[in-house]
């Protein structure tokens, strides 16, 4: 990718999707109990992501963050606005493509084709992984026989071994013990320093400020505030504290 | 981080992400980025029909004899419970041939459906892989499932004296059409699943109705004998009694009694799997990003 340049140009960005709810009490009826309602995750937003840089996305729960890397990946469509990418984006999601019948081996091999990597490619990779995650004998046994802890380090091995230009993580530093988890952090600071531009989705405002060089504050689906990650994470925690900030789901749907 | 995109417009971005009119993506855009992913297809087919049989004592002899037994139980519903008798054994090349392409087109439907609906081990709502290469790789397994019942076929088909026709040479490009239908299909009744659940519900019954409907357990021959015109242009408004037709004559080699070409059954065949997969081409990626949140 490009230096000095953008990695990612959002304008004006909306993205809205309906999900199914139950109906409330009296609306229920013998033949719908259910009901589609509208989301408005996101309305207008813009900002550029430069070519090597680590952005944070803060705020608190439905501001959106989740819906703008789902949006950047290619999850979710745009309902208004674009999203220009100058390098191939990947969402850092443990075990993404596996099946849990076949073996920690085969689960490799297709973990890494979903997250895009070429068969050469996971095949080069495959024993770098295996040795990453670390779990021994285990790794020939279909993973159904794994714990929660052996399935989630494999996964996280496969998942940060791809290579890719716009590295997307949503909260996925939670897989394993905790000498692990302090292996996973170190891996995606190696990745960070791999001059890849990362864009980092956390509610642990250390790790913010560990990984983030820049900050982009979301609060009901727009973009309240952008800059230094300092100056940023300062004004969303002065906002916290003054315990105005509530689920902002409920205020952005709207019944259809 | 600016304020408003600046920069690069001289540089031409490798991916864009815009609402379109009717939903639908870019289309070079999305086939160029559906090809990246037909390594993941064919592996994602292979750890299927891996996973089917693994705690099984037979394993994948299973993707053999479950054909073979489906054909034996509809042989001997129809061959025999029915009147025909037990010295009716060419029935039983019919009825297995015919058997193993319907259970091949209701595989690429049903597991086409399904494929979706699971949610594909976290594919849909966390990747950028093109939601069509999940029915692509169901129509890879239900081919290779095909091509491994023909292993049990092909004995069949020539002790029960079948014999081998020139019009067997279109059965690679009717096994093409089938597959299209197939697909276009499942990409139709993914889309309608998503939306109304009841879909999955009401899929294997409709099938199993289409397939008594059809000329699949009977000979297509029967519509004619009835001397019902009506009836008769009711059974061809069926896409699958047109397939019939190729596959029947393409194993037998024509059916005593029969007026209908193989080539012109074949062309409308083609017609309605155009016709579906067009359809279901376009419904299916205007709507793929309602399969990350409703699947």
């Amino acid at each position: 990718m490009r230096s000095g340049a953008d990695a990612i140009q959002i304008r004006d960005l909306s993205v809205s999707y309906s999900v199914v709810a139950e109906r409330s009490g009296e609306r229920k009826s013998l033949l719908r109990s259910t009901e589609r309602r509208l989301i408005h995750a996101l309305h207008g937003v813009s900002f550029n992501v430069p070519a090597g840089e680590v952005v944070a996305l803060i705020g608190g729960n439905g501001a959106g963050k989740s819906t703008l890397l789902k949006t950047i990946v290619g999850v979710l469509k745009p309902a208004a606005g674009q999203i220009d990418l100058f390098g191939r984006p990947h969402l850092l999601a443990p075990g993404m493509g596996f099946n849990r019948r076949l073996s920690g081996r085969e689960n490799v091999i297709l973990g890494g084709l979903a997250a895009g990597m070429s068969l050469d490619e996971v095949k080069e990779k495959q024993e770098q992984i295996i040795e990453f995650a670390d779990i021994g004998g285990f790794i020939d046994m279909p993973t159904t026989t794994y714990s929660s802890g052996m399935f989630g380090r494999l996964a996280f091995a496969v998942a940060t071994h791809v290579d890719t230009e716009i590295l997307l993580i949503d909260e996925a530093l939670s897989a394993g013990d905790a000498s692990f988890r302090e292996r996973a952090v170190d891996k995606v600071g190696e990745m960070c320093s791999a001059a890849k531009t990362i864009v980092v989705v956390s509610h642990s405002s250390t790790m913010v400020a560990d990984m983030a060089t820049r900050a982009v504050w979301l609060h009901q689906g727009q973009v309240r505030r952008e800059g230094e990650v300092d100056e940023v994470a300062d004004a969303y925690l002065a906002f916290q504290a003054d315990g105005t900030e509530t689920a902002q789901m409920d205020r952005s749907i709207a019944d259809r | 981080m600016s304020a408003a995109p600046s920069s690069s417009t001289d540089v031409v971005p490798i991916l864009t992400r815009r609402a379109t009119r009717s939903g639908v993506p870019p289309l070079r855009q999305y086939l160029a980025e559906a090809w990246r992913f037909r390594t993941f297809a064919i592996h994602w087919s292979r750890a299927d029909l891996k996973s089917r049989n693994f705690d099984t004592l037979f394993g994948r002899i299973w993707n053999v004899l479950n054909p073979l037994l489906f054909g034996l139980i509809y042989f001997v519903f129809v061959g025999i419970i029915a009147g025909g008798g037990l010295n009716q054994l060419e029935r039983l090349g019919f009825i297995i041939g015919n058997l193993y392409v319907w259970l091949f087109f209701n595989g690429t439907v049903a597991t086409g459906v399904s494929s979706i609906q699971s949610g594909a081990g976290g594919v849909l709502a966390q990747s950028s892989i093109p939601r069509v290469i999940l029915p692509v790789a169901s129509t890879i397994t239900a081919g290779s499932l095909f091509a491994r019942s023909l292993i049990a076929y092909v004995p069949i088909h020539f002790a029960t004296g079948r014999g081998i026709h020139i019009e067997m040479l279109w059965l690679p490009l009717a096994f093409v059409v089938t597959a299209i239908f197939g697909f276009g299909l499942a990409l139709l009744l993914a889309v309608a699943n998503v939306y109304l659940r009841d879909v999955s519900r009401l899929l294997p019954h409709m099938l199993r109705l289409w397939l008594y409907l059809s000329p699949v357990i009977w000979e297509f021959t029967r519509l004619g004998a009835q001397d019902a015109d009506l009836l008769v242009d009711l059974g061809r408004l069926n896409p699958m009694y047109h397939g019939m037709v190729v596959w029947t004559v393409g194993f037998g080699g024509g059916l005593p009694g029969s007026d209908e070409s193989l080539p012109l059954s074949l062309l409308v065949f083609s017609g309605w799997a155009v016709a579906a997969v067009v359809a279901g081409f376009l419904l299916f990626t205007s709507r793929e990003d309602d399969f990350a949140i409703r699947s």
